[in-house]
């Protein structure tokens, strides 16, 4: 059955047309110049004043990029990227690393003020806002301010920029940066690990549950640069952290690229919660412009009952490209994927998620949600895989298309793979089998099956997007009310 | 990488153009035949086997699988077998030789190396994409194969029985079959090696339903624990035809059953069922892609598996909706009960959709036996091994059962299983 009008009209709110974020920022700007070569990571590390084995890490990526081909499995169409009509570093001058918040440029904190993010402290304790929220503000190629240090820093929990904690706290990174996403893992990725410029470092110590949300708010503001953040979340032994991500652009012709990686790591009884509403700018409606978005993304549960969850709210980019993954590695892991992923004008989206099982009774859930409409493309793929030794293993899958008008499309392609007679396996692309135990609730209650399954799903989205601080949810709450009716498997 | 580089050709790669090679000049064809061979040859010794970098042979890695083909043999072909189902009329294949015997009215057989000779198959011969590996197989090697016609308004009475026997060697036959508009058949497609022998099979099935054609064609496949079987079979659905077709993989060693389908007139519908028992070492690929071309047409695929041993099992499955196919309904679903921790499956069901008016839906679980039903009969007294091979049992079983109308069919098809699982579980 064709989608609802409701949702056709709240899908339309967030049309390419709509974007709000699209405004640029005249700041100076201290940039490198375009290209990538050998010299270019040499000033990046040193503009980072970074350790020498930082460099020599950095240069043995390069020369494994330069050997590497771009991936062209994806179900996405773009013009071949010319990697040296990019500029790879570009920081507001004056910005040697993130300061106190007195000292940022005003231009900058109004930027901020106009995304609505909120970096004032004061404003903050003084109860105007009523979330509290500490923010690691990155703009172009680096990180301008980092909010709520100190208090954070009472609690034992490290949160700076990368750049400022290879500096301080060089051993954390050196022992776990690259280990779960390796260096040469793949080509975006590689190049990545060769000229990333900036990003946030996490450390949760054992036992500590961070005391409040933190989040990283990526702007893409300067012409013809790349955005190449990387991220590394480590939550020690029973420790808890929520962290969050959000990032917008200015609407330009161009196509800008942004090849982040995220590293999580979770050890014994430790919990990561990892969200992203993913707003970056997507383009005309013609197709013109917007962010190739190629993110490598992945959470490594190495302890035992640790859990990782990913919650993506997908509705900007041109073209996203990115599988947020969960090694369950620690017996009785368990991995988490949400994902609502909205495609409208041109834009082309092949997202989806991989649950990899290899210590016992792990379990993983996937709920994915894909939503096409104007001539876009929007893929779901994702791979569930249990090893040998994974006894027990148990993974959950549903993933739902909805496609508004007949010019789009929608595509569902999934890998399971089961090596152990254990392992319980179910992909579900229908709505009718969501927890049987709820929906009997709900329907002995009167509600119809359909409004039942929307209930229960959306239940679930919402449970995580309503621990998003405001600011971020906005396109997220939206969405959150597209009922399921006329989707299809 | 440059696709151009000629590649180190495995050994079953050299045996395959080493046939070729022995066979060229007694090979039937005409011109056009004989030059499109030689392509398709040529295309198999500069792309060689595909290997799991090609998308949709993603699990079943060819070029390292197929280790050895044995050469060919002329006088490889088995006797005809006793049908499975009493009073079914038998058209058999030896050596590409029909074997042609006085046939029901409306029914029209002709050998398929004439076809070839005169040049008539042509056209059928053209391989499907640049991953049809077993397009190019066949249409390279095959000698030969029936061309079967069932007449308009035609309704076949008892089931029509292909048998291909062989006992070791290579096979490579085809069977275009049409159905004229408003006829009505069962047709068995059956497979088998009559010793323990290696044999290498290649067997490509065209079907092209007319209006209103209702069709059972079921695929059993019986080789041998050493062969290798590569079968594919093509469909096309006229307005308002029905295809029920049936899969039943009860043997080989290396299997492919590729089924290539399309839905192209409106009211056209597919069943899909698949029975796939494995063991051993066994390695059992079903691809299955429909295209649903026009609107008002429904689909339903049931896939199930047994495996056992050491064996691993593939489904992949492909649903487009081309964006005038409005009102489609499409189901997919593939259950796999996993009995041993040294087995392996894997599934891809994917859905490509173009169209927004349309229901298609797939699952997919794998899964041990349940617990509480092997509880419930253990607490009867059931011997476990009993017990267990009643819950497989009845975890296939009940797919044959939908072709309800057919006893004899149902009680043949039910003996294949048992004798199966009996021999395995």
């Amino acid at each position: 059955m064709p989608a609802v009008q409701e949702t056709i009209d709240q899908v339309r709110q967030i049309d390419v047309d709509q974007y709000k974020y699209g405004f640029e920022t005249k700041i100076e700007m201290d940039k490198a110049p375009k290209g990538l070569s050998e010299d270019i990571i040499r000033l990046i590390s040193e503009k980072k004043n970074e350790p020498e084995w930082m460099l020599e890490w950095r240069l043995e990526a390069y020369q494994r990029w330069l050997t590497m081909d771009e991936p062209s499995w994806a179900r996405v169409k773009y013009p071949k990227i010319d990697f040296n009509e990019i500029h790879y570093y570009a920081a507001p001058k004056g910005t040697t690393g993130p300061k106190s918040l007195d000292e940022v440029d005003p231009e900058l904190l109004k930027v901020y003020e106009k995304l609505g993010i909120p970096l004032k402290e004061q404003e903050i304790l003084a109860g105007v806002e009523k979330t509290k929220i500490a923010v690691d503000a990155v703009f172009d190629s680096v990180s301008v301010v980092t909010t709520f240090k100190e208090e954070l820093k009472k609690a034992g929990v490290i949160f700076m920029s990368i750049s400022e904690a290879m500096r301080e706290h060089p051993d954390l990174v050196r022992k776990y940066l690259g280990t779960v996403v390796p260096q040469s893992d793949n080509f975006y990725a590689t190049l990545n690990s060769a000229v990333f410029t900036d990003g946030s470092f996490v450390y949760v110590p054992k036992g500590v549950r961070c005391p409040m949300e933190l989040s990283t708010y990526f702007r893409i503001n300067e012409k013809n640069t790349g955005q190449f953040e990387r991220t590394l979340i480590i939550a020690d032994e029973g420790a808890y952290v929520s962290y969050l991500e959000g990032c917008t652009a200015p609407q330009r012709d161009e196509n800008q690229l942004h090849a982040a990686v995220v590293e999580l790591i979770a050890l014994d009884d430790a919990e990561i919660k990892y969200s992203t509403v993913q707003n970056w700018y997507p383009g005309d409606k013609h197709g013109k412009g917007g962010i190739y978005n190629f993110v490598t993304k992945r959470g490594d549960c190495r302890g035992k009952n640790s859990k990782i969850s990913w919650t993506q709210v997908e509705t900007g980019s041109a073209i996203t490209w990115k599988y947020p993954s969960c090694i369950l590695r620690g017996d009785c892991s368990r991995g988490e994927f949400y994902s609502i992923a909205v495609s409208n004008g041109h834009q082309q989206v092949d997202s989806g998620t991989k649950m990899i099982h290899l210590g016992k009774n792990t379990s993983s859930r996937i709920i994915s949600k894909g939503i096409a409409a104007g001539v876009s493309d929007n893929t779901y793929r994702g791979q569930v895989s249990a090893h040998r030794k994974a006894e027990n293993a148990r993974n959950f899958t549903q993933c739902d298309s909805l496609l508004i008008g007949d010019k789009c499309g929608a595509h569902t392609v999934p890998y399971i793979e089961a090596k152990n007679s254990t392992a319980q396996f179910e992909h579900e692309a229908t709505t009718s089998k969501i927890s049987e135990d709820q929906l009997f609730y709900c329907l002995q209650r009167g509600i119809p099956e359909e409004a039942a399954i929307a209930l229960i799903v959306n239940g679930f989205v919402k449970e995580v997007i309503q621990e998003l601080p405001m600011e971020f949810a906005v396109e997220a709450q939206k969405l959150i009310g597209i009922s399921l009716e006329g989707s299809v498997g | 990488m440059n696709m151009q580089q000629a590649i180190k050709m495995t050994a079953a790669e050299t045996a395959l153009v080493d046939a070729y090679t022995a066979q060229i000049g007694d090979l039937p064809g005409d011109g056009a035949v004989l030059s499109l061979r030689d392509t398709l040859v040529h295309e198999l010794k500069t792309a060689g086997l595909p290997t799991r970098r090609v998308e949709s042979w993603h699990y079943t890695d060819l070029r390292t699988l197929l280790r050895a083909v044995p050469s060919a043999d002329p006088s490889a072909f088995a006797d005809r077998v006793e049908p499975i189902v009493a009073g079914a009329t038998v058209l058999s294949v030896r050596n590409g030789e029909a074997d042609l015997k006085s046939l029901p009215e409306g029914l029209t057989a002709r050998s398929y190396t004439e076809s070839l000779l005169d040049g008539s198959a042509v056209a059928g011969l053209a391989v499907l994409g640049s991953d049809d590996a077993i397009g190019r197989i066949n249409g390279g090697l095959v000698r030969g194969g029936l061309e079967i016609a069932v007449a308009e308004g035609v309704e076949l009475e008892a089931p029509l029985e292909i048998q291909v026997a062989q006992s070791h060697g290579q096979a490579h036959t085809r069977f275009p079959v049409s159905f004229g508009p408003g006829s009505k058949a069962t047709v068995l497609e059956r497979h088998l090696s009559t010793n323990g022998d290696a044999s290498f099979v290649s067997s490509v099935t065209d079907l092209t339903l007319a209006e209103g054609a209702d069709v059972i064609w079921i695929i059993l496949q019986q080789q041998g624990a050493s062969d290798t079987h590569l079968g594919q079979i093509r469909f096309d659905l006229g307005k308002d035809a029905k295809l029920h077709v049936f899969v039943i993989n009860a043997g080989g060693k290396l299997v492919r059953q590729e089924l290539h389908g399309r839905a192209s007139g409106e009211g056209s519908d597919l069943t899909l069922r698949g029975i796939n028992l494995l063991g051993g070492e066994s390695h059992t690929d079903v691809t299955f892609t429909l295209s649903h071309d026009v609107p008002h047409t429904t689909s339903s695929e049931i896939i199930r598996n047994v495996i056992f041993d050491r064996a691993k099992g593939v489904f992949q499955g492909k649903i487009l909706v081309a964006q005038d196919a409005q009102k489609t309904d499409a189901k997919m679903s593939c259950n796999t009960l996993l009995l041993s921790d040294d087995a392996d499956f894997s599934a891809k069901p994917e859905l490509e959709i173009f169209a927004d008016d349309v229901q298609c839906g797939h699952g997919a679980t794998v899964i041990d036996i349940d617990h509480t039903q092997l509880f419930y009969l253990l607490s009867r007294g059931i011997p476990e091994n009993k017990a267990r091979a009643m819950l497989v049992n009845a975890f296939v079983a009940e797919i044959v059962e939908e072709l309800e109308d057919d006893e004899a069919l149902v009680e043949a098809l039910e003996g294949v299983i048992s004798a199966w699982l009996e021999k395995h579980a």
